[in-house]
């Protein structure tokens, strides 16, 4: 017994500080990792904070980048633009999946699974393999360079994604829940709207800022569907102010920081919420 | 009309020249997997710090792929800061400017802005493990290399199998953008992806119908894809 004790205690001393030897390492390339992570943004913050001059000398700062950014270019009008579309798209998609979740989840019928895999199908679709057939439909009906026009496409686009989000979210809510209500009176309809929208909350805002973030940094269906300067959105602009590597380059940094800065505010605000979205549609 | 659309695109040497470089972006896939692979491992140790350390991570993920081009071109690119580092050794160069470093670069790009969303799915993965396998490995005297390939890997294979076709998916299908503000798909194709060879053929050029064509090969490659993973996201359901 007392043999055993003698060996136990240093060996156990011995394990603990490999352990805190394995943490500081653990630590170590941790920090080097979110150095390669966060570097990069250092030249772009330090070069938006400096006139053309000064970034060429390397000596001083000044905010006068950021100034003209939102005085000379039509930064402000098209965080607008960028807004109008978001919010547009986000609550036509969120009518759509949250009732069609619920049909999926909740009422199924003989067929419904059919249309399910479908549509989570349909997710896999390239985007550049319907982006024509989409813009010759959409310029049909006159809606190229109008909001709704981009509106429709982002929704159609996004919308797949939502309904397995809140079709998965929903199937987890049970049963007795449902049954209960009809007992009480209460129609379908009446059951979605007082039970199952409050209930499918979190999944409601997951998708709300998954698709924020999404529409807010897509190019190409702003390129495409709102060509006119009037309507274009943020990132179109940014990606559009002429070439890349000739342009005022701090100019150039602040504007692309402006664009980026909604949805890092939403990430850091809704932070458990977006990665929580992610990993919901993974189940368990 | 017919099938004519077909014989001309597989005969023409440009086709196969723009899949050659998604082949290589097919390459890289291993290491945008293992990297996030290795950080989550490292971050469900919990050490001071951690949330913050996964929220550095996931930054460049909100980021749009037009900023993060941006970002790349400032790093990469003629006075970028990699170049005032390897002038101090007499290496400068434009990287974007040939066609093979143009193409790693887009490639560091990508890896750099998929890193968070891997990360957290595979973090997701770990949270489902049992605490139990960790301890009785560390009873039985395994080392964290071995309880990294022994326990976490295996046990996360499913989890594996859904990053890979995640990534390859926005490989083939998500680079517009990145490819449109870093090289506009030069020079030369050094750099057209598929998918950007669409939009070059479509609304650079105009030929709408070669696009199309196009945009049904690329549709049919991750047809092959999504056939594998339908069943992978189903699999819970029946």
């Amino acid at each position: 017994m007392n043999n055993d004790k003698r060996t136990a205690v240093p060996s156990s001393r011995k394990r603990r500080w490999h352990y805190s030897q394995g943490n500081a390492l653990t630590f170590v390339s941790l920090c080097i990792l979110a150095v390669i992570m966060l570097y990069p943004f250092l030249p772009m913050v330090s070069a938006s904070l400096r006139s053309m001059q000064q970034y060429e000398t390397g000596i001083g700062y000044s905010l006068k980048s950021w100034i003209f950014v939102l005085h000379n270019l039509p930064l402000p009008r098209e965080l607008m633009n960028s807004t109008i579309v978001a919010l547009g798209a986000i609550f036509l998609i969120i009518a759509l999946s949250s009732m069609a979740g619920y049909a999926f989840g909740k009422l199924p019928f003989r067929t419904s699974h059919i249309f399910f895999v479908a549509i989570v199908a349909s997710m896999m679709i390239p985007v550049l393999s319907m982006i024509i057939p989409e813009y010759v439909n959409i310029s049909r009906i006159g809606l190229i360079n109008q909001y709704p026009g981009a509106i429709l496409v982002y929704a159609a686009l996004g919308s797949p994604f939502a309904t397995f989000l809140m079709t998965t979210y929903f199937r987890g809510i049970p049963d007795e829940l449902l049954e209960a209500a009809v007992i009480d009176g209460l129609s379908y309809v009446k059951i979605f709207f007082r039970i199952m929208l409050p209930l499918g909350l979190p999944a409601i805002v997951t998708i709300i800022i998954l698709q924020f973030i999404t529409v807010w940094n897509d190019l190409l269906v702003g390129l495409l569907f709102l060509q006119n300067p009037a309507v274009r959105t943020v990132t179109v602009g940014i990606a559009t102010l002429e070439s890349v590597h000739v342009l005022n380059v701090p100019v150039l940094m602040a504007a692309s920081l402006l664009s980026a800065l909604p949805p890092i505010v939403v990430f850091l605000v809704f932070r458990r919420y977006l990665i929580a979205g992610l990993t919901m549609g993974m189940g368990k | 009309m017919g099938l004519s659309n077909y014989t001309s695109l597989f005969s023409d040497p440009i086709f196969w020249r723009i899949l050659a470089n998604n082949g290589i972006l097919l390459l890289s896939i291993p290491i945008a997997i293992m990297i996030p692979l290795g950080a989550a491992f490292l971050l469900q140790r919990h050490v001071t710090g951690w949330k913050f350390f996964q929220s550095a991570f996931y930054l460049p993920t909100v980021i749009s792929w037009v900023v993060i081009g941006m970002v790349a071109v400032q790093v990469f690119a003629g006075h970028g800061v990699l170049n005032r580092f390897l002038s101090l050794f007499g290496l400068h160069q434009n990287m974007l400017a040939h066609p093979v470093p143009a193409l790693i670069v887009i490639i560091i790009a990508f890896i750099w802005s998929l890193f968070g969303s891997n990360m957290v799915i595979f973090i997701g993965g770990m949270a489902t493990m049992a605490p139990e396998l960790y301890e009785a490995a560390r009873i039985d005297g395994a080392n964290e290399l071995k309880t990294f390939w022994h326990i976490t890997v295996p046990l996360l294979r499913r989890f594996i199998q859904f990053n890979f076709i995640l990534t390859l998916i926005t490989a083939f299908t998500g680079l517009f953008s990145l490819i449109f503000v870093m090289t506009g798909g030069g020079p030369g194709f050094g750099t057209t992806t598929l998918e950007f060879f669409i939009y070059q053929q479509a609304f650079d050029s105009g030929a709408f119908g070669e696009a199309a064509t196009l945009g049904v090969v690329l549709f049919v490659l991750m047809f092959a894809v999504t056939l594998f993973q339908v069943p992978l996201l189903l699999r819970e359901d029946d």
